[in-house]
């Protein structure tokens, strides 16, 4: 019994490490992982919701067109267990988001990161939400 | 001896760990990939690397502790106590790989039929996607509870709790009784289970043909047969292995691995996970028209 789990708990261990790398899951069909996209904008709308809470950008694109980014993050629960609140992005926040395009839809991302106006930085995923880092 | 052997093989293999090992995290390393990133690439050949880099390359951090590795509970009469917030347990992507098989094993399984099923199926029309149940053994990257009744004395019920997939639970009927032997086909099919030892074991039937085994589309009929045997190992970690039988769609059963382990993170509860209320999948790769 206790060999069988000292070897359980060495297997864990050479499992440990791990680089970041693209993941399964709808993550890869959905948004493009070599995509990336960072915008600077004002926060239109939150939806604290499953199954991927969403945040809404107002941002002008490179002819200077006013137009709104439609950002994915984990869920809410997700979220809440690294330390998002449904309030930690309120309407009219200026942000700037990096994350991943989708791969057909314009103005529709996969938010890897959020920097809120007074500095903080945001993780907008967490473990098995499919994006790159997921785990990490 | 040799079951012992071939579990610890098949945990080798298992290359899909949804959290850290206790051992790593105490190295004061970063967490592993979860599962999903490690059998990163099943679709698309082998994993790039993220431009963007880990987590902490954009300054960042994930909560993700590790699970205990104490002895396991027990409740007063002796048996294991399954208390806690588990996650983990089940196959997300593939089945096969998670599940600790040798590559091809499904394929050389499946029947015609099942084949023909296997290969039509398209990502958009994943249930999971749609919110629907995920069925057995399916899991999520969200936690989930069991829970007896009563506790004072010999449990009647089992439930598993689940936050993921749509926030519902499964019934094990614990009394002893046996499967009806008509049964109206459901999603999570009808659960009966006992203990064998320190092993919960649940057996399935029931089943409707409708839940994909994982995103690959792995298929199976209402003719699947479950067994499950849950086995708490230490505090902290639970062994699942479950044997799926289901001759409608695949020549003989076969037994896959997993492992659950407690979330881990201090006063972690279920929260509500309300998949439909704004599911939005496919407009982002253009197969379903935006309506914001």
């Amino acid at each position: 019994m206790r060999t069988k789990f000292g070897i359980l708990v060495a297997i864990f261990s050479l499992l440990g490490s791990g680089a970041a790398v693209f993941a399964h899951h709808s993550f890869t069909t959905e948004y493009d992982g070599s995509k990336t996209f960072n915008i600077k904008g004002t926060v239109s709308k939150v939806e604290w919701t499953n199954p991927h809470a969403r945040f809404y950008v107002d941002t002008t694109d490179e002819s200077g067109k006013m137009v709104t980014w439609n950002m994915e993050l984990a869920s809410p629960s997700a979220l809440a267990r690294n330390g998002w609140t449904s309030r930690t992005l309120k309407v009219g926040d200026q942000v700037t988001v990096t994350g991943y395009a989708a791969k057909v839809a314009q103005y529709r991302g996969d938010a890897r990161s959020v920097v809120t106006a007074d500095g903080r930085s945001l993780f907008g995923g967490a473990s098995d939400d499919g994006r790159p880092d997921a785990g990490q | 001896m040799t079951t012992r052997g071939g579990i610890v093989a098949s945990l080798v293999c298992s290359i899909s760990i949804a959290y850290s090992a206790s051992i790593a995290a105490q190295r004061g390393g970063a967490a592993p990939a979860g599962g999903n990133a490690r059998q990163g690439g099943a679709r698309q050949g082998a994993p790039a690397p993220d431009p963007l880099g880990g987590v902490a390359a954009l300054g960042q951090s994930v909560k993700r502790p590790p699970a205990p590795t104490g002895p396991v509970p027990r409740l007063p009469d002796g048996t294991v106590d399954l208390s806690g917030l588990w996650v983990g347990g089940g196959p997300t992507g593939d089945i096969e790989r998670e599940g600790g098989l040798k590559p091809g094993t499904l394929d050389e399984l499946m029947k015609p039929e099942a084949k023909k099923i296997y290969a039509s199926r398209k990502e958009e029309d994943n249930p999971h996607y749609q919110c629907m149940p995920m069925g057995i053994p399916r899991s999520t990257p969200y936690p989930f509870r069991m829970i007896q009744t009563p506790t004072h004395k010999k449990a009647t019920h089992l439930f598993i709790l689940q936050e993921g997939n749509i926030h519902s639970y499964r019934q094990v009927f614990m009394d002893g009784r046996q499967h009806p032997t008509e049964l109206d086909p459901t999603w999570w099919g009808h659960s009966i289970g006992h203990f064998e030892g320190d092993t919960l074991v649940i057996d399935t039937v029931g089943f409707n043909d409708k839940s994909w085994f994982d995103n690959k589309g792995h298929p199976h009929t209402e003719q699947l047969h479950t067994i499950e045997r849950w086995t708490r190992i230490d505090e902290g970690h639970m062994a699942v292995e479950v044997t799926m039988d289901d001759p409608g769609a695949y020549t003989k059963p076969f037994t896959v691995h997993f492992q659950a382990r407690l979330t881990g993170l201090p006063g972690d509860e279920i929260m509500e996970y309300i998949c439909q209320e704004n599911n939005q999948y496919g407009v982002a790769q253009g197969i379903k028209p935006a309506d914001k």
